[in-house]
């Protein structure tokens, strides 16, 4: 691979402070271009309308350059790809034109496979200088199971689906008709290709303006700048090691998982240790990756959230978990689940670091990312139909304010889809979307309150809940008292579901109720 | 009749522009603003205008204003203490919105604040379906009960918005008259009045700004118009909208959420008559000031209308001009953050303290101080002699930054220019490349106090190839006012896919927006031949959710134009994403007319060209560091009242203004066109 390595930067490339801003500056230009494109192209109401989706540059290297992520949770789906595909493609065979499609948590990267990504090299007076890369949740591989992730949907390695430039469409088919919704599949596959597109060409452009070897060492110093960032803050947190504990439950499984957090601050730098018990047969395990962008969002949070989400500011951080376990699980683990497990160790960390940075962190939130996904048949149409909704809860309490009511926290930031787009889509009404008195915790600052959200199926469907802190209320701080719980009922005559599945026939009506956030402070 | 007059309100300065139509005499006065009420001001200056040019009130034939009392009131909250109706299950969403949070990582980010307390959200059973049918009908006496409620809690305003009410109204227009009778003190409005568009929580959100302006802005305007007509000024008064024309005042306090655009909309427009003037048609606007900049794009002369924005943290459906704003300004603080990169606001000095130079207690340096270290900015007194600056305290100031950077106090004076030329070519690459339009095609208009001495490095750092200095700088936008016409949009929003079958369906929302821009004609007293109306309708692939607006000309909706929009539809989607989805189906989904009232404008005279020769506007030389050159250049100062039609100045060189400062590079060459712009070129 030495000899199909781009050409390395010059050490010796003088590249003063203002350059390295100047060019950060279009580097995030160039990263929220894309993403714009990519939302506005995109067929996919879960694309269009709630934006969950992420682009990127990166380096040749691998190591993220700059991204404009809607959610921090893509900061794992994209750090595993290029690893993956170098693996895989020698770099000396690559070509421009080339576009790699994947989304395997254990081959490709990724964290759960509806998270597709396409990645295209990008070349400049034919050598490579960096990647384009994007992400969208696919909102597919419905109502099939998560025993293991062979039943969680087509695993795709980094493979090619344009070589130089031209659709392999043995590829695209073979994708297509693993997929109930080929349409809109194919649909925000194009928008996906077009968001890349824009960024080889604007990469292209900057490197003709700049010279491609400053550019590339504005790259190098955007990252040592990150780090920087990092470690003079982890630096101002006294050493010593914090340790906190928490259960988890979820409705795919019965009782509830005891997971912690050691935190260890030495000097300028952090280790962070997690327990867990041994992965399950259900869709709530993580793989490292996951559990990266847990740690990483969380610690960004604490330290300093204006830090660029690139790859220096990993380096200070060393994160380990016994491998085999829900936190850091191995093949064939289920991972569809894996973001309300992943929410849970934000939670821990800030539980770990409250003991010696209390104004920074801020009580537990919702801790989940509640999501319901409608599938059936569209009694109009004819044609399958999948629609996926995360919702909102509470978000902690802070050391000096309330916390955020019906938001989504931590590492979701996903938009809802209007009601009135929603009713015209789907054989579904939305009959309350509303805060729910009472859940959040009370204290000196009132923990968020969740959300309460009752859909009435107008045909039959299958239904899917997943969330948590059913079982367990979000914990408050220094004596702010623990927000309410998360929950779903159904509607009398309706079967109960089971561990969160179920179907449903026109007139029945599911209520979801997420869970509020804890207080902070004793009430006065 | 002769005289026409355009005020411009802003938070510091009232700017009045006096325009002589008989003689083409042009005269600008400012004054302090008075921000406890703005009309004592405005009715001060154009009392102190008038006398001055020696004209009499009975005279002014013309009357606009741009104003920032809609934005300030919802800047500040200080809007009306307002109340909502709304459908049963559905008063969060309000506080709700699209369940996002401020910022990914920054937690102690707030959502703005809900503009009515949750104890005002009332509901009400009632429910149409996306089809139009009523599920559950309009509980008329629970109306009653939250109307009285309201009126008991001191509602001065209710808003009232129901799903699909853009779809049947009926159930809003039930609560509006039970409002009219039970409540006939309170502002009122509805959803489908103020944005018929789908999307619910943006309705709404329109819904709830305007009535929470309502109160402010039509007591505003009765007071205006009293002193107006008190100073014996007879002509109707306009004011300007967000989509960039006029307005008169009674339709101004009914959908004042119409006008929270309405001091940046008025530079675009005075930029775009500038441009006009000068034969200039791709355009895109640079308006830079002391905390914040605004940047638009005008294509073929026209700005992109955009039919929905977030305005201080509330979505806002409502036509607006494409305007993006950052917030990086001349009184912008440097800064060396903790990973030791230098960074230029957001934060700024403002009026008071001011940058280092004023001398009045700040020692964090500034955008200004780093002009007044490079000597791009007059190193001893600003506004033509009228304010002394301390070039020692800037310097002394900025030495401390290149310390903790490591590098000289003139490469790190240069340097802050640098990173705040790079914030606004982001700022101009989102209105540019991300809506397909590439910058290098356009002509930059500087104004606004800062713009004219930042301009020559953007246009370089975006490959722009030219620079338009209006002759005013500081006052484009009272300018502007006198340069705009009147203006009025309809829309509503039915989907229907594009084919054969559409044709009557478009034919019927056409017909009926066309009736409403009748009315509205009519209601504005525009005489016939002054009517314009355009018709577009927002469009997309069956399934996608943005949609791009393409033109339908005038005349029978036909056969033919369905080719016209799928032709329309198929270009702007190229442009936009690269891509034509072939064999997909197109959707029509909003529909909308346009009206333009035009009015007779300023007429400035062009001047005869002169000849090449400014040398009798030099009035001096000053050292200007130019890293081009190497260093400190000796430049020639020219003055801008000095120069006349036809001459040319060499960079690089310095033009002085009371109201700005030009900035020429070497490389570049000045000329000043007959309207007296000065057009920077590369030579």
């Amino acid at each position: 691979m030495s000899e199909s390595r781009p050409s390395r930067v010059d050490p010796a490339t003088p590249i003063d402070p203002i350059t390295v801003e100047v060019l950060g500056s279009a580097f995030a230009s160039i990263a929220e271009e894309m993403g714009e494109a990519l939302v506005r192209a995109s067929y996919s109401t879960n694309i269009k309308e709630r934006r969950d989706c992420s682009t990127a540059l990166f380096d040749t290297k691998g190591n993220t350059l700059c991204q404009a992520e809607h959610i921090p949770m893509h900061l794992g789906s994209f750090i595993g790809i290029l690893p993956h595909i170098l693996k895989r493609h020698p770099a000396a065979g690559m070509a421009p034109g080339d576009v790699f499609v994947g989304n395997d948590a254990y081959e490709g990267g990724g964290t759960h496979l509806p998270d597709i990504v396409l990645a295209e090299p990008i070349f400049v007076d034919g050598t490579m200088v960096a990647w384009a890369v994007n992400l969208a949740h696919h909102a597919d591989f419905a109502d099939r199971g998560h025993a293991h992730i062979y039943q969680e949907g087509l695993r795709i390695p980094p493979i090619r689906l344009y070589r130089a430039g031209a659709l392999v469409n043995d590829v695209l088919e073979l994708i297509l008709l693993n997929c109930q919704v080929p349409r809109e599949r194919l649909s925000d596959l194009r928008a996906q290709m077009a968001a890349n597109r824009l960024g080889v060409e604007r990469m292209q452009g900057l490197c003709a303006k700049y010279g491609t070897a400053t550019v590339l060492a504005a790259g190098d110093a955007l990252q040592d700048y990150a780090e920087r960032k990092m470690r003079a803050g982890i630096a101002a947190i006294p050493d010593g090691t914090y340790s906190f504990a928490d259960r988890f439950d979820a409705p795919e499984i019965d009782g509830e998982l005891a997971m912690g957090c050691t935190i260890t601050v030495a000097g300028d730098a952090m280790r962070l240790h997690f327990d867990s018990p041994p992965q399950a047969r259900a869709g709530i395990n993580c793989t490292y990756t996951a559990l990266l962008s847990a740690v990483y969002y969380a610690v960004k949070t604490v330290i300093d959230p204006t830090i660029l989400p690139n790859a220096g500011l990993t380096r200070p951080l060393t994160v380990t978990a016994p491998a085999g376990t829900v936190l850091n699980c191995t093949h064939p683990a289920a991972v569809n689940g894996r973001l309300s497990a992943c929410q849970r160790v934000v939670d821990l960390i800030h539980g770990a670091l409250a003991r010696v940075v209390p104004d920074r962190v801020i009580a537990a939130c919702n801790g989940a990312c509640y999501s319901v996904t409608f599938a059936g048949t569209h009694p109009a149409t004819g044609e399958l139909w999948v629609y996926l909704e995360t919702i909102g809860g509470g978000s902690g309490a802070r050391a000096t304010k309330d916390g955020l009511d019906g938001v989504h926290v931590h590492l979701t930031n996903t938009s809802n889809l209007p009601v009135e787009s929603l009713e015209l889509e789907y054989p579904l009404t939305l009959l309350r979307y509303e805060l729910v008195d009472g859940s959040g915790g009370a204290g000196r600052h009132r923990g968020g309150m969740g959300l309460r959200r009752v859909y009435r199926a107008e045909a039959d469907c299958r239904v899917r809940v997943d969330g948590t802190r059913m079982l367990s209320a979000p914990w408050g701080l220094l004596g702010g008292e623990a927000g309410g719980m998360g929950g779903y009922a159904t509607s009398p005559g309706m079967v109960p579901l089971d561990h969160g599945n179920g179907g449903m026939t026109g007139g029945d009506v599911i209520t979801i109720t997420t869970p509020g956030a804890g207080g902070y402070g004793h009430v006065e | 009749m002769a005289w026409r007059i355009g005020v411009d309100s802003g938070g510091t300065f009232t700017d009045v522009c006096l325009f002589d139509d008989a003689t083409g005499r042009i005269e600008v006065w400012k004054v302090p603003s008075t921000p406890d009420d703005p009309s004592r001001g405005i009715a001060g200056g154009i009392a102190e205008g008038i006398a001055r040019v020696g004209a009499v009130p009975a005279e002014v034939g013309y009357f606009g204003h741009g104003t920032t009392v809609a934005t300030n009131a919802l800047i500040q909250h200080r809007g009306a203490k307002t109340g909502l109706i709304t459908t049963d299950g559905f008063r969060d969403l309000l506080e709700i919105g699209r369940q996002k949070r401020p910022d990914l990582y920054d937690l102690q980010a707030d959502k703005p604040a809900t503009l009515v307390e949750r104890s005002m959200r009332l509901e009400v059973a009632e429910r149409v379906l996306h089809t139009g049918a009523v599920e559950t009908p309009l509980d008329i006496a629970a109306v009653r009960r939250a109307v009285a409620t309201l009126k008991a809690a001191g509602a001065q305003a209710v808003a009232v918005s129901f799903l699909y009410g853009f779809v049947r109204p009926e159930h809003e227009q039930a609560v509006l008259r039970i409002l009219a009778e039970d409540f006939p003190d309170a502002f009122a409005c509805a959803g489908h009045e103020v944005a018929p568009e789908f999307r619910e929580y943006e309705r709404l959100s329109t819904a709830v700004v305007n009535a929470y302006l309502g109160p402010v802005m039509r007591g505003y305007i009765q007071l205006l118009a009293q002193r107006l007509a008190d100073l014996g000024i007879a002509a109707a008064p306009h004011l300007t909208q967000s989509n960039g024309g006029v307005i008169g005042f009674g339709a101004a306090a009914r959908l004042p959420v119409r006008t929270v655009l309405s001091g940046p909309s008025t530079g675009v427009v005075g930029a775009q008559a500038v441009g006009r003037l000068a034969g200039l048609d791709n355009l895109i606007t640079f308006d830079m000031g002391g905390t914040s900049t605004d940047v638009a794009l005008l294509a073929n002369g026209e700005s992109r209308l955009a039919s929905e924005a977030v305005v201080h943290g509330y979505p806002i459906k409502a036509p607006m001009l494409d305007i993006h704003t950052v917030g990086a300004g001349g009184g912008s603080i440097a800064y060396v953050d903790s990973g030791g990169l230098l960074k230029v606001g957001p934060r700024s000095a403002g009026a008071s303290p001011g940058p280092v130079c004023y001398a009045l207690g700040s020692t964090e340096p500034t955008v200004t101080d780093a002009n007044v270290v490079l000597q791009t900015l007059n190193p001893h007194y600003l506004l033509g002699g009228r304010m002394a600056v301390r070039q020692d305290l800037a310097q002394a100031a900025i030495a401390g930054l290149a310390g903790r950077l490591g590098m000289d106090g003139m490469a790190t004076a240069q340097g802050i220019l640098a990173v705040v030329t790079a914030n606004m070519a982001k700022a101009i690459r989102v209105i540019s490349v991300q809506r397909g339009h590439d910058p290098r095609d356009y002509t930059l208009v500087a104004f606004g106090g800062a713009g004219p001495l930042h301009a020559a490095r953007l246009a370089r750092e975006l490959d722009i190839a030219r620079i338009l200095v209006p002759r005013s700088p500081g006052i484009l936008c009272a300018m502007g006012l006198l340069l705009t016409d009147l203006r009025a949009d309809f829309a509503t929003t039915r989907l229907i896919p594009l084919g054969a079958a559409a044709l009557p369906a478009i034919s019927e929302v056409f017909d009926g927006l066309a009736i409403r821009a009748q009315q509205w004609f009519s209601e504005e007293g525009i005489a016939p031949d002054a009517r314009r109306a355009t018709r577009t309708v927002d469009m997309r692939y069956a399934g996608q959710n943005y949609e791009l607006p393409v033109a339908l000309p005038d005349g029978p909706v036909t056969a033919a134009s369905l080719d016209t929009l799928a032709e329309g539809f198929a270009t702007a989607h190229q442009r936009m994403y690269g891509f034509v989805a072939e064999g997909e189906t197109v959707q029509l989904v909003t529909f909308r007319v346009e009206s333009t009232g035009r009015v007779r404008k300023a007429a400035f005279q062009p001047r005869r060209e002169r000849g090449a020769d400014a040398s009798a506007a030099v009035i001096g030389t000053r050292e200007v560091w130019l890293p081009e050159a190497g260093g400190f250049v000796a430049c020639p100062i020219y003055d801008r009242e000095k120069l006349d039609a036809g001459n040319r100045i060499a960079g690089p060189a310095i033009v002085e203004q009371m109201d700005a400062t030009t900035v020429i590079l070497p490389g570049m060459t000045g000329r000043v066109e007959p309207y007296l712009n000065l057009i920077l070129e590369a030579s």
